[in-house]
């Protein structure tokens, strides 16, 4: 078993008695779902859910001093770093996996048809939505811990508002290649996995410089 | 490989704060006390030597690996205590085992259900459960379930009961016995090292003052007792720490100094005399 697996598997433990919680968390985006007759919108507050239960094991590390258990495993930084954002992009994936199957069912119950292009956007935005949030959480969790590094989780708020203020302002009409872009719906999806993926990157380099020179 | 830990001119500076220049070294073993008073550097040391800190210069061997450089290496057979534990509270005593196991390669199932039996610790309890002295037990049951070669342990005594305290000792002294295992032992219950080490490492404020073999090292001090009347400027100046009461004194001197103190009651220090009078960084203690 590889070093990263094994981090994975201790991050797992340390969430283990908060999984009941976590599950609860995953509730509420169901009834959000209800209300806007949305499977967008349920599925985008779902995945910010998640996205905002990745403090759990750095609180619950922090709790218990865990760091000095951290620090005496035979493990290299880089690879508890990476194996914690596997183990979190696991969690959203199961959060996405769940919502996925229980928003619609009741979406339908409710008399509300769901088609295939509402699948894939709300799915792509929950991607999206959860990778903007962790991306930025991680590295501030690991620089601050957890309580101060809940400020981080505003940064892709505020960059939204700047997105949105700057959107309108782009003359899509006076280029071909965001002409191209926008109105393809392979194109936006590429664009995004591979944004996704660079942001990832940069978040674990990051996290990893971080963890290295952190004092315990 | 003879010396299972190696520590050269190891320095860190903090604000307000220097450790400087620690150089020790730990045979193959033996148990090493590593003393000082609170504040002096002990658990720096520590850290230094976990590379829980980043040093400022000097160099650190674990089992002949260097501690950055080689740290996987170095860690794998290397069990630590700390003086409180380090599990989630909310693991069962079993859930330790499957979180912890993972990452020793020569970690022991049998072994640890064994030892856990014999420290009396139901694998059942969650770790909150337990009493200090028992999370104690559970870190060093985890440590002797790989086999760790070098054990550290900082400050594990403080807040356990003398049962429980000789009781660690005794466990520490079997932990030894088959010459292949050693053990870092930093407190300052210097009582617990009386017993125990082989070798002492003492820090006072930063600064190695000593380290070597413990009998050396008692042996190096000697308490002198003496009316007021005998107390002479030039004794004095000889003295590493003087206590004076209303009858006379006492003080601590080097072995070696210790014709010139013939005329007086002299006897045996202890470590806690040692610590105690040579903690005042050159002050006398008055």
């Amino acid at each position: 078993m590889s070093n990263i697996w094994k981090s994975v598997k201790l991050d797992f433990s340390l969430v283990k008695p908060y999984v009941k919680t976590i599950c609860f968390t995953m509730i509420l985006p169901v009834v959000f779902a209800v209300i806007n007759r949305s499977l967008l919108t349920g599925i985008s507050f779902a995945m910010c859910f998640i996205a905002m239960t990745t403090g759990y094991t750095f609180s619950v590390t922090e709790k218990n001093s865990m760091e000095r258990l951290y620090g005496i495993l035979p493990i290299r930084k880089s690879d508890m770093v990476i194996g914690r954002y596997i183990f979190i992009i696991i969690m959203g994936f199961t959060a996405l996996i769940f919502s996925l199957i229980t928003h619609p069912v009741v979406l339908i119950i409710l008399g509300e048809s769901i088609s295939m292009f509402d699948y894939i956007s709300a799915a792509a935005t929950g991607i999206f939505l959860f990778a903007l949030y962790t991306v930025f959480q991680l590295p501030g969790y690991y620089k601050l811990g957890s309580i101060k590094g809940r400020v981080f989780m505003y940064i892709p708020v505020a960059g939204f508002l700047i997105t949105l203020l700057l959107i309108t302002r782009i003359p899509v009409g006076e280029s071909k290649l965001l002409f191209a872009v926008i109105h393809s719906p392979v194109l936006l999806m590429l664009l995004a996995v591979i944004l996704v993926i660079a942001m990832y990157v940069v978040s674990i380099s990051v996290s990893i410089k971080i963890l290295k020179n952190k004092e315990i | 490989m003879n010396d299972y830990l190696e520590v050269r001119n190891l320095s860190k500076s903090f604000e307000g704060f220097q450790l400087h220049d620690i150089t020790f070294t730990l045979p193959k073993g033996y148990i090493m006390g590593l003393i000082g008073p609170n504040g002096s550097g002990k658990t720096t040391t520590i850290k230094l030597i976990l590379n829980m800190l980043k040093r400022t210069s000097g160099e650190v061997k674990i089992l002949g690996f260097d501690n950055i450089a080689k740290e996987q290496e170095a860690k794998r057979n290397l069990g630590v205590v700390f003086d409180s534990n380090y599990f989630s509270d909310e693991w069962k005593v079993s859930q330790v085992e499957k979180s912890v196991s993972a990452f020793y390669e020569n970690w022991n199932t049998q072994k640890f259900s064994e030892i856990l039996e014999r420290f009396h610790i139901q694998p059942s309890k969650k770790v909150k459960e337990l009493s200090k002295g028992m999370q104690m037990k559970l870190m060093l049951a985890c440590a002797f379930s790989y086999d760790a070669k070098l054990l550290i342990l900082d400050e594990p005594t403080s807040g356990l009961d003398p049962v429980s305290r000789d009781e660690l000792l005794h466990i520490l002294s079997e932990y030894i016995e088959d010459g292949e295992h050693s053990v870092l032992f930093s407190t300052h219950i210097t009582g617990d090292l009386e017993r125990a080490a082989d070798y002492i490492t003492y820090i006072s404020y930063g600064e190695l003052f000593f380290s070597g073999g413990k009998d050396e090292f008692i042996d190096s001090f000697r308490i002198v007792k003496g009316g007021r009347e005998e107390l002479s400027a030039d004794l004095s100046k000889k003295m590493l720490g003087i206590r004076n009461f209303s009858t006379g004194f006492e003080a601590l001197v080097k072995t070696e100094d210790l014709k010139q103190f013939a005329h007086l009651n002299v006897e045996p220090a202890a470590i806690d005399d040692i610590v105690v009078f040579t903690s005042k960084r050159g002050e006398r203690y008055e």
